[in-house]
C-alpha cells in the first residue's frame, strides 16, 4: 500500500489503538491475583514444624505457578518505539487518551503518569529527525534515559502531594525489564507491524508530516 | 501536492503546539480533581471499569482459559502421584469431619443449656473474579456482582475458606475488593486463644504484617487471626489465617485464602453491629416498675 496515503495513516492510527487496547487486556487478565513472591521474606517456622496436615494440603493445592518477576510496561515502549520511527501515527490526542484509559483501568493516579507519558513522547517525535540519523544505542540510551526520567518525575510529584508513591524497588524492576525489552519492541515494530522510519527522500515529499 | 503539505504544515505546527498544551493541562487539570476530590473521580473510574471490562469478557474469558490450562499442564504430569496423595488425604479428612460432627452436635447441647443466642448466619453473593489489577503494585480483583446485587462499599469478601479482602469501589454490575494484601488494606483482627487485638496491614507481600500489637510475648507462632469486626464494618470472626514471623523477627499472617488462583468469591452481607445505647435506661424508675409489673406475666406465660 501507499505509505503516504490517508487510508495508511487511519488505519495504522487505529492499529495503534487495538494494540494499545490488547496489552490492556493481557494486563486485566485475571491470572495474576498473587504478589510478588521476589521480596517475600521466608515464614518462620516452617508450616510443616506446625501442622504439618495443613503442609501437605497446600503442598497438593500448589499450582507451582507463584509470581516470580515483574512483567514489562509494554505500553510505553510500544508509544515510544511509534513516536521515534512514525510521529504522524500516534498523534498526541490518541496517545494522551490512551495513557489516560490506562491510568483508569490499571488503578493508577490518573492523568499523572498519563502526562508525564505524553510529554516524554512529544520529546521523542521533536527528536525523531536526529534519532533517525543515529544508531540505534543512541535511540536506546536516550529513551531508557527518559523511562528514568518519568520515573522520577512520577514519585516527586506524588511525594510533594502526600500520595503514597508505588513501591521503589517494584518500580525500578519494571524499569529495568521495559528497557530491556526495548529493542524487542522495536524490531516487532519496524518487522512485523511495518513501523519504519521514513527515508530522507520520503520525508521530502511528505513535508510537513514527519 | 508536496507544496500544498508544506503549507499546511506551517499551520499545523503551531496547532500541534497548541493542542498538547491544552492536552497537558486537561491530563493535569484531571489529577488535581483526583487530589483533591478524590471520591469523585474514583466514582469515575469505577464506571468506566463497569461499562468496559464486562464487554471485554468473551475476549478474557478464552485467553485466561488458555492460560490456565497451560499452568495446569504441569500438573497433569504428576497426576497419578497427586491423586493417590488426595485419596489418603481424603481418608484423613474423614475422621476429622466425624470428630467435627460429634463436635458441632456437643457444641450444640451446651449452648442450648446455657440459653447463648447466637448472631444470625450471614447470608452471601458469589461473584465471578472478571479482572485483575492489571499491575503488580496494586492488589485488587474486579468482581461481576456490584449495586445491581445490593453490593455495599466495605463488605467482607472470602474465597472458601479465609477471608479475601473487601469491597472498595462499586459499579452497577461490578465491584472492585481490595485484597489482604495490597497496601492500602488495614483489618482490625484477634490473634486467638490469646485474644490480642491487632491490625493486618498490608504490604504488597504474600503474608501482610501485624501492626499495633499490644503484647506480642502472648501471640505464638501458628495462633489463630480472625478479624474483630472493630469498627462496626465487618463481621467479627473470620479465618484470615495464622500467626508466622519472619527472619527479621517480625510477626506475619500466613493467610488462609488460597490467593494464587481467585475464581469465585463470596461477599457477605454485613449491615452493621448493634451499638450499645449509653442512655442508663435500666436505673431510672420507670424501668424498674415496668420490668417489675413486666416480671409476674412473664412467669405466668411460662
Amino acid at each position: 500500500m501507499d505509505e503516504l496515503s490517508p487510508v495508511r495513516l487511519w488505519l495504522m492510527r487505529a492499529a495503534f489503538t487495538l494494540l494499545a487496547l490488547l496489552i490492556l487486556l493481557f494486563h486485566l487478565l485475571p491470572i495474576d491475583t498473587q504478589p510478588l513472591t521476589l521480596f517475600t521474606p521466608e515464614l518462620l517456622p516452617p508450616l510443616e514444624a506446625i501442622d504439618p496436615a495443613e503442609a501437605r494440603l497446600r503442598a497438593l493445592l500448589d499450582l507451582e505457578t507463584s509470581r516470580m518477576f515483574v512483567g514489562p510496561d509494554l505500553l510505553i515502549a510500544f508509544a515510544f518505539a511509534w513516536s521515534i520511527r512514525r510521529p504522524e501515527y500516534v498523534p498526541a490526542l490518541l496517545l494522551a487518551l490512551t495513557f489516560l484509559l490506562a491510568d483508569l483501568l490499571l488503578q493508577r493516579p490518573p492523568g499523572l503518569w498519563a502526562l508525564l507519558a505524553l510529554l516524554a513522547c512529544e520529546n521523542l517525535k521533536g527528536r525523531s529527525r536526529n534519532l533517525r540519523d543515529a544508531t540505534f544505542g543512541a535511540e536506546w540510551i536516550a529513551v531508557a534515559l527518559l523511562l528514568t526520567g518519568i520515573l522520577l518525575a512520577n514519585k516527586i510529584v506524588l511525594s510533594i502531594l502526600l500520595i503514597p508513591p508505588p513501591q521503589l524497588r517494584l518500580s525500578l524492576l519494571e524499569l529495568g525489564v521495559t528497557i530491556l525489552i526495548y529493542p524487542v519492541v522495536v524490531f516487532v515494530t519496524s518487522s512485523v507491524m511495518g513501523v519504519r522510519r521514513a527515508a530522507p527522500g520520503e520525508l521530502d515529499a511528505l513535508g510537513g508530516r514527519a | 501536492m508536496a507544496r500544498d503539505r508544506s503549507q499546511s504544515s506551517d499551520y499545523t505546527g503551531p496547532l500541534r503546539r497548541l493542542l498538547l498544551a491544552f492536552l497537558v493541562v486537561v491530563l493535569a487539570a484531571v489529577f488535581l480533581l483526583w487530589r483533591i476530590d478524590s471520591p469523585r473521580v474514583e466514582r469515575f473510574r469505577a464506571q468506566v471499569t463497569d461499562s468496559l471490562v464486562p464487554n471485554l469478557d468473551w475476549a478474557m474469558a478464552p485467553v485466561t482459559g488458555a492460560v490456565n490450562l497451560m499452568r495446569d499442564f504441569r500438573s497433569y504430569q504428576r497426576l497419578s502421584e497427586q491423586n493417590r496423595e488426595l485419596r489418603s488425604e481424603l481418608r484423613r479428612m474423614q475422621t476429622w469431619k466425624e470428630a467435627a460432627l460429634q463436635l458441632e452436635q456437643e457444641n450444640a447441647r451446651l449452648l442450648d443449656l446455657n440459653n447463648v443466642r447466637l448472631d444470625p448466619r450471614l447470608t452471601y453473593v458469589t461473584g465471578v473474579v472478571l479482572a485483575d489489577s492489571g499491575s503488580p503494585f496494586r492488589q485488587s480483583v474486579l468482581l461481576n456482582v456490584g449495586a445491581r446485587d445490593g453490593l455495599v462499599e466495605g463488605w467482607a469478601t472470602m474465597d472458601g475458606i479465609g477471608l479475601v479482602g473487601r469491597i472498595s469501589g462499586v459499579g452497577q454490575n461490578t465491584a472492585r475488593v481490595i485484597l489482604l494484601t495490597d497496601a492500602n488494606s488495614r483489618i482490625p483482627a484477634v490473634i486467638q486463644p490469646s485474644g490480642q487485638r491487632a491490625i493486618v496491614a498490608g504490604d504488597n507481600s504474600v503474608a501482610p504484617p501485624i501492626d499495633f500489637l499490644e503484647n506480642p510475648d502472648l501471640v505464638r507462632p501458628g495462633d489463630r487471626v480472625i478479624s474483630s469486626g472493630d469498627g462496626g464494618v465487618f463481621p467479627t470472626g473470620l479465618l484470615i489465617g495464622q500467626i508466622a514471623a519472619d527472619p527479621g523477627g517480625r510477626l506475619r499472617v500466613r493467610l488462609a485464602a488460597d490467593f494464587e488462583r481467585l475464581e469465585f468469591l463470596r461477599v457477605l452481607r454485613h449491615h452493621g453491629t448493634d451499638t450499645v445505647v449509653t442512655q442508663p435506661s435500666v436505673i431510672s424508675d420507670d424501668a424498674i416498675s415496668a420490668s417489675d409489673a413486666a416480671a409476674p406475666i412473664a412467669a405466668a406465660t411460662e
